[in-house]
């Protein structure tokens, strides 16, 4: 018997703002999260830019913790904590053994490994930090949440680059979905902001160049001056519940998560393709049960890389044909920037506040719209008072796995 | 110069968040809720701040004066010049 699945929490941490209220305001108005890079060696990239969290882990965690947790688990941790908080799902012994945790972590803890080379080659060092094991393992943060919260039924990490987080929120509804499960912890995070990272993307050609006149407006998806994407850091997570039992507690219902589209594109290691993309978005409104004419808003992968905003347009014209033009559809990643393994999450956050607000948040930096990119973008300014019930969230990786979640808010 | 134990202190209050009056000779790591992980992690800064290698199976500490002796004794056998790096 397959059940329903609501999400009854939300928990970020972002380029754009560390609450939910907060990054939903800055999205809408527009602010981007991407400037100049922050660390001592920016002055040796060719490109200076990203979009950082301002995070400072003194302010959520203990001593210890931030001593022993590799960044990406400390914002992990602390929008899994806003989750929970805003669901309050208070479960009991045994509902603990029914409620398990999937977070997406393309990297793990990409600045411990970096600092530990630092100190093993560069500066000689005959020992490293006793816990270095643990703050570079990639389940750490899924562990952490699991036992922050008691929670003892699945706990899985899910690595498919951008699209971790996606999948990880996509499996997840099909453990509480099909009953193996009643409670979810899903998302995912990623900080891999390191002087090597910079580095590999930088000589991968894939990074956007500064905006001459001002870094923030860097990122410039479906543009025809594009370049490339912004390297973005950040985490999110969602709660995942049985409908039944959010109902009777009266949970905050942000929606009911209704579709999974899980494809590979086995084709070509980074270039996307557009038949992996379609039959992924294909899949989840099948899965829906719903025809691309129910689908009011889509929150594109967008990455502002010349090929994927050039594939997902005509990815979405394959499946949704001629409604293609009629759907508002948006790459926030111009503001947050490419938060790589948290993206799936933050961005499937980013359309259920589209149902929330019955707003869509823009595309910035769209002054100059490529031809062949012609769909509707929402250039530049959010849009308030759209009728938003039902929503998409693309998410395509390196390695070609595309991921698409579809959410329906909630009838009266 | 300070004694091995108002080091061993501050190091605890730098590393974690406990009261000052938490942290007294005879206090158990049980009691400061120290597992034998956080022993193991803490150990590396002990070899940092006294300049000393702790072998591996040598640190069984139960109270902070246990730690105190410890140190004090891998101080003499390793011949370090006890001297504060602060």
């Amino acid at each position: 018997m397959k059940r329903r699945v609501a999400v009854t929490g939300l928990g970020i941490i972002s380029p754009c703002g560390n609450d939910i209220d907060d990054f939903s305001s800055n999205l809408m108005a527009g602010k981007s999260g991407v400037r100049r890079i922050s660390s001592a060696y920016s002055s040796l990239l060719s490109v200076k830019i990203a979009a950082e969290v301002d995070f400072n882990p003194f302010n959520y965690f203990t001593k210890r913790q931030v001593s022993t947790m590799d960044r990406v688990n400390q914002f992990a941790l602390a929008a899994a904590s806003q989750a929970w908080k805003d669901s309050e799902p208070s479960l009991d012994a045994k509902e603990k053994e029914r409620a398990g945790v999937y977070i997406g972590c393309g990297m793990g803890g990409g600045s411990t490994i970096e600092d530990l080379y630092d100190h093993l080659f560069k500066h000689n060092a005959d020992r490293v930090k006793p816990l270095t094991v643990l703050m570079v393992m990639n389940n750490a943060s899924a562990s952490y949440i699991s036992i922050e919260y008691g929670l003892s039924g699945p706990c899985l990490t899910l690595s498919t680059a951008c699209a971790s987080s996606a999948n990880a929120i996509g499996e997840a509804f099909r453990q509480v979905r099909d009953g193996y499960v009643d409670v979810m912890l899903a998302g995912g995070a990623e900080a891999f902001m390191t002087y090597g990272g910079f580095r590999s993307w930088e000589s991968l050609r894939v990074l956007a160049v500064e905006d001459p006149e001002d870094p923030s407006k860097s990122c410039k998806p479906f543009s025809n001056n594009r370049s490339g994407f912004v390297l973005g850091e950040g985490a999110a997570v969602v709660v995942l519940e049985e409908m039944e039992r959010a109902v009777r507690r009266g949970a905050p219902i942000y929606a009911e998560l209704i579709g999974y589209g899980s494809t590979s594109d086995a084709g070509h290691i980074t270039r996307p393709s557009l038949e992996g993309q379609a039959r992924a978005m294909a899949e989840a409104l099948k899965e829906a049960g719903l025809s691309p004419q129910d689908i009011d808003y889509i929150n594109a992968h967008g990455t502002a890389t010349q090929w994927n905003d050039l594939l997902e347009t005509q990815a979405i014209k394959k499946v949704f044909d001629d409604y293609a033009c009629k759907i508002p559809i948006s790459s926030t990643k111009s503001m947050h920037g490419h938060t790589m393994g948290a993206a799936g999450a933050i961005e499937f956050v980013v359309s259920l506040l589209a149902i929330k607000n019955q707003a869509v948040p823009p595309t910035i930096n769209l002054d100059q719209p490529d031809p062949e990119c012609d769909l509707d973008y929402v250039p530049n300014i959010g849009r308030k008072g759209v009728k938003v019930n039902t929503v998409m969230s693309n998410a395509f990786a390196f390695g070609g796995t595309n991921a698409v979640l579809i959410a329906r808010k909630m009838e009266e | 110069m300070a004694t091995t134990l108002e080091r061993l202190k501050q190091l605890f209050l730098a590393h974690y968040d406990y009261k000052v009056e938490q942290v007294t000779a005879t206090t158990t790591l049980e009691n400061l809720g120290l597992d034998s992980l956080d022993i193991i992690d803490f150990m590396f800064d002990i070899e940092n701040e006294f300049n000393i290698r702790i072998p591996d199976q040598e640190f069984r500490v139960r109270t902070i004066q246990d730690m105190v002796d410890a140190v004090d004794r891998f101080i003499s056998e390793q011949n370090i010049e006890s001297s504060s790096h602060h």
